[in-house]
């Protein structure tokens, strides 16, 4: 399989800044890959050009769960210039209808094809009963919940042969009955499940401001040994609340955050998800540069 | 039930648009917001969503149905929740309801079948096609068993108005044309070559050989089909400019004979 990016598929420990605890080092580690995007259709002709900035994509894995056509001609195009990693939205890895083997079948059947550095989906769920609401529902963050989502996401790691990341969501709702804060209950998932998180910094903020706790507090109470990637991305401001919308640059507060975040964390693959309202290119790359420019200093103090 | 299996389905209840109240499901509500308003940001994007999918693939249906697109999309998300984990696939059964709600005006029931089926053509399984060369390879003999196998993915719609127009209009950005139904119904192909999807009306002939190709007929009964309507004269090259038509749109898979 050719690769052309720069980017060496280093393991997580070699290289890493010294402040990550030596449990980061185990020999299935996953690769770091630097600064990427999320694949596009807006974006395919720019990134086809292999712009240096850009080290590596996430593919929506169900935009490629299909059976041929134009969609895997260009995702072939990709693997070819860039290493991948595949995102999903509809695993519903929280939900208590049983899981769908077709789905997990399609992803797996995806997974082997293009050979990606990992796969993602989110801590939620997204329907019942049959019905797909497709939306990132939130959980309660309960003992109950945590005992189900902890035995599916083993099934799913069977299924797949490998580890997963799940990403924290952004929420407007949180439940009486929940016993846990969520970082506290997403930090459990990873350990007891052995999986890996998707660190999306701007759904951090977006929950934290919507649930009133501190986002500082909730990057203190996630493992570092269990954080594979960032996401940054930006919100739409709401009568009352605040939106995830993934269509906005990354704001100020979410840029802070960020730093916050590699502070902690690290040496940590990190991507801008724009999912509408797309920027020109250049203003997208110019968004790339800036977290490069904001987290390289740190890594290098950190070394 | 379990109190997770109980919380979710409440939920799902309240989202999509049910009587479910934000204080069942104990949404904690608080002087940012309440938990009413927290709960009608998932309602709201619930339809918007499932609207914004639908006028994705939906985009003759859009031009043809005009003002009355919206309100078509809400009677179907009211009636229809989504089943697929794919929201893409989230139309599949908006031609058929068409179908049924609005007798009167089956141009529209016909435009979504039509946004439907190059929906669907886009990334159905890859096939490889024939080429002009392989099928001269058949020697003479073998020609009136001969069966063309066609594309497997390959879709003839009825349709008794130019929807076709409105999906070309559409899907160029030029000016919405007029209606107009055809004095008896016709057929629609649809097909994909490679990685374009085609689409184009058939004539009657045209139709009547290709539905005869499609459930297997072999070679002598497509020209025997094509004597009986323009008689042996004129069914001979028009077999032949039919078959050299399929073969360059990529219409035909593989050669078979008769079992």
């Amino acid at each position: 399989m050719h690769r052309s990016s720069s980017t060496s598929p280093l393991g997580r420990g070699t290289g890493s800044p010294t402040n990550r605890p030596m449990t980061a080092m185990r020999p299935d580690a996953l690769p770091y890959l630097g600064y990427g995007l999320g694949l596009r259709v807006e974006y395919y002709e720019a990134l086809l050009a292999s712009p240096p900035q850009v080290q590596w994509l996430e593919v929506v894995s169900e935009n490629y769960m299909v059976d041929g056509g134009l969609p895997l001609t260009w995702l072939e195009r990709f693997r070819e210039r860039f290493p991948l990693v595949m995102h999903g939205v509809s695993m519903s890895i929280g939900s208590t209808d049983p899981l769908d083997q077709d789905y997990l079948a399609r992803l797996a059947a995806l997974a082997q094809r293009i050979e990606p550095a990992w796969v993602s989906d989110h801590l939620c769920w997204t329907g019942v009963q049959g019905v797909n609401l497709h939306d990132l529902m939130p959980l309660p963050y309960t003992e109950e919940a945590l005992d189900h989502v902890v035995s599916r996401v083993k099934h799913v790691q069977d299924v797949l042969k490998r580890r997963i990341l799940l990403e924290n969501v952004s929420s407007y709702v949180s439940f009486a009955q929940s016993q846990l804060t969520e970082w506290e209950f997403i930090a459990e998932v990873a350990e007891r499940s052995d999986c890996l998180i998707l660190l999306d910094i701007n759904n951090v903020h977006v929950s934290a401001t919507n649930h009133g706790f501190s986002s500082s507090d909730y990057l203190r109470g996630i493992p570092v040994s269990r954080v594979q990637q960032f996401h940054l991305a930006g919100y739409e401001q709401g009568e009352r609340l605040i939106i995830d919308t993934h269509d906005a640059p990354v704001s100020n507060a979410v840029w802070a955050l960020y730093v916050e975040a590699v502070r902690r964390f690290g040496r940590v693959s990190t991507m801008i998800e724009r999912d509408d309202h797309f920027p020109p290119w250049a203003d997208l790359l110019a968004e790339l540069d800036h977290a490069r420019a904001l987290a390289e200093p740190l890594l290098r103090d950190a070394a | 039930m379990s109190a997770l299996q109980q919380l979710q389905q409440q939920m799902l209840q309240a989202v999509m648009g049910g009587a479910t109240q934000a204080h069942m499901i104990e949404v904690r509500g608080d002087v940012v917001a309440d938990a009413q308003s927290r709960l009608d940001i998932y309602r709201h994007g619930y339809r918007v969503r499932l609207r914004d999918a639908l006028a994705n693939e939906f985009v003759g249906l859009q031009s043809i149905a005009g003002r009355r697109f919206r309100a078509l999309l809400d009677a179907y998300i009211d009636t229809h929740p989504s089943e697929h984990y794919n929201i893409r696939w989230y139309g599949s059964r908006l031609a058929t309801f068409l179908d049924n709600t609005h007798r009167q005006t089956p141009q529209l029931a016909e435009m979504a079948r039509l946004d439907w089926a190059i929906s669907t053509a886009f990334d159905a399984a890859n096939e490889t096609h024939l080429s002009a060369g392989e099928l001269a390879a058949v020697p003479p003999h073998a020609w009136a068993d001969l069966r063309l196998s066609l594309l497997r993915d390959l879709q003839v719609l009825p349709c008794t108005c130019n929807v076709d127009a409105f999906r070309r209009a559409a899907d160029n950005g030029s000016e919405r044309p007029h209606l107009r139904r055809y004095a008896a119904p016709r057929h629609m192909l649809v097909w994909r070559l490679d990685t374009q999807v085609h689409y184009r009306r058939l004539e009657e002939d045209e139709w009547q050989v290709l539905s005869a190709a499609q459930h297997g007929a072999p070679f002598a009964q497509l020209c025997a089909t094509l004597a009986a309507r323009h008689g042996e004269t004129v069914a001979l090259p028009r077999m032949v400019a039919l078959l050299q038509a399929w073969l360059s749109a990529g219409l035909v898979h593989g050669l078979g004979t008769a079992a």
